[in-house]
């Protein structure tokens, strides 16, 4: 029978004693996280670990762990008020989620997104700086694969799993004419996924596919 | 000479209290010889060329607060609070848990996913748990989200705020008191005590009554004063939390004891340490000194 992957939906794959949790996020106090915590609690091997997804979902923590694992990160800077751009900006407080990013290529509209995001300076927020003709760009990393046929997109996945254990994720990225470097993690909506990529996590989660 | 750093953000900054505590603490690590630099969020890089960290911030693994406490530990530095304490005191359902595990008095409490509250889940807590009930939405901190309800009206319409919040909430039995102790524990030793007196007009140490902040009353307790039961029960609610700096609170009206939470960041501006002029010598020598 094909697994559903409706809307938050959570699934548990046992594998080799370790129990995967795999669901569309993994954001503080929500159904996943406190699934992967009562697994903590009665001390079962649980992946990923509830203080890897807070990691995971804070951008300047996800990028320190990342570039400490030798991953390629964008330099990331936490501001009050300005940025200089063009940047990607991210909100780095209670609402935000790492999701939601603005990129910004001038001062004018910087000035309304910082605001928006700071909610009026109240709280700090991060920024990257993109150099002229830098882009984001998302890919969906399942178990540490990828679906996109790209050898470098594909050791992104590898090794982002290998540091923080996330089933189904985001990876954000600024890609420019020769590379690329992450940017952020981001939570990823079953709803969004290639028929590929659900047919990938399909076969994980059925135990098809050996992790 | 070591480095001290303090992390403050602009709240922390805005009270004239907060600003004094902070000033008595620079002084106490002046005058054992440790410099002391106040850290600002954007400053984030400067934690890893100091020798320890303490933040004066309000911690949320959702916040900043977060991101320096990483960020110190990351580097290999000591830090207060520590990013395990936040997160575990941080959420309500996770600081209970780790306290059920390690056998500490709480009250009789329950967690509620979301999935599972119906009107039939709601009248069998009434029944098992009595009347009132409190609700707490687990990173609520100051009493800010925390009600009494005493039907399963209330109860639904309380729940259904709460789980916008969070998909867990925390379900308790009500302990009447009138007044909480609250017991700071460093490292698994007791540092002050002292009670913080619950205002006539509400069941919580700080609320809204009639558009007005009360606030509950702080009076420091001497430590021959302190019932033993409470210093080992706050000392053991401590350890099952970590090592680091916690401020227990205690309910012991009918001589039974038990932890309501366990607060990282425990405030000192309130006149807590009054009679324990020694507070912040002990955590800075934590920090910088072992």
């Amino acid at each position: 029978m094909k697994t559903m992957l409706s809307r938050e939906s959570i699934h548990l794959v046992e594998r080799d004693g370790t129990v995967h949790v795999v669901a569309e996020e993994y954001f503080y106090k929500t159904e996943s996280y406190y699934t992967i915590l009562s697994h903590e609690i009665r001390g079962v091997p649980v992946a990923p670990g509830s203080s890897a997804v807070l990691d995971a979902y804070i951008v300047p923590l996800c990028l320190e762990r990342s570039g400490s694992a030798g991953i390629p990160v964008a330099d990331c800077t936490i501001s009050n008020s300005c940025a200089q751009y063009p940047a990607v900006l991210y909100g780095l407080n209670y609402f935000a989620s790492s999701s939601e990013y603005t990129v910004v290529r001038d001062s004018a509209p910087g000035k309304e997104t910082v605001r928006h995001i700071t909610n009026n300076g109240k709280y700090p927020f991060c920024y990257q700086r993109l150099a002229e003709g830098e882009n984001i760009e998302r890919h969906v990393a399942i178990f540490g694969s990828s679906c996109s046929g790209d050898d470098e997109i594909c050791g992104y996945a590898r090794s982002l799993y290998d540091v923080f254990e996330i089933p189904l994720v985001t990876m954000v990225f600024v890609r420019w004419d020769d590379g690329m470097r992450l940017s952020s993690l981001a939570p990823t909506r079953y709803s969004s996924m290639s028929n590929a990529e659900k047919a990938l996590l399909r076969a994980y989660i059925a135990q098809q596919e050996f992790l | 000479m070591s480095r001290l750093g303090i992390f403050v953000d602009r709240k922390t900054l805005s009270s004239a209290e907060q600003l004094n505590a902070l000033i008595r603490c620079r002084d106490a690590a002046e005058s054992m010889d440790h410099s002391v630099e106040f850290i600002f969020p954007v400053d984030i890089r400067k934690i890893p060329q100091m020798d320890a960290l303490f933040i004066r911030a309000r911690t949320d693994p959702m916040n900043v607060t977060y991101v320096a406490s990483r960020t110190a530990s990351s580097a290999g530095i000591p830090v207060i609070d520590d990013p395990s304490s936040i997160q575990i005191c941080s959420d309500k359902i996770n600081m209970y848990c780790h306290l059920e595990k390690h056998k500490i008095a709480i009250p009789p409490t329950k967690f509620l996913s979301k999935k599972d509250i119906s009107p039939a889940m709601i009248r069998d807590l009434f029944e098992r748990m009595g009347s009132p009930l409190v609700l707490k939405e687990p990173s609520t901190s100051f009493s800010l989200r925390v009600e009494k309800v005493c039907d399963a009206y209330e109860f639904q319409r309380v729940a259904r705020r709460f789980i916008r919040m969070s998909d867990w909430i925390v379900v308790q039995g009500y302990v009447e008191s009138t007044y909480d102790w609250r017991i700071g524990v460093l490292d698994g030793e007791m540092i002050y005590a002292c009670k913080y007196t619950i205002p006539s007009d509400t069941f919580k140490i700080q609320d809204s009554v009639n558009g007005h902040v009360v606030y509950c009353g702080v009076e420091s307790v001497p430590p021959g004063e302190v019932p033993g039961e409470v210093v080992r029960l706050g000392i053991d609610a401590g350890c099952a939390v970590g090592h680091g700096l916690y401020g227990v609170d205690i309910k012991n009206s009918n001589g039974d004891a038990c932890v309501i939470e366990v607060n990282d960041n425990p405030s000192l501006e309130g006149g807590e340490d009054g009679l324990y002029p020694q507070v912040y010598h002990k955590i800075i020598a934590y920090l910088l000194e072992r």
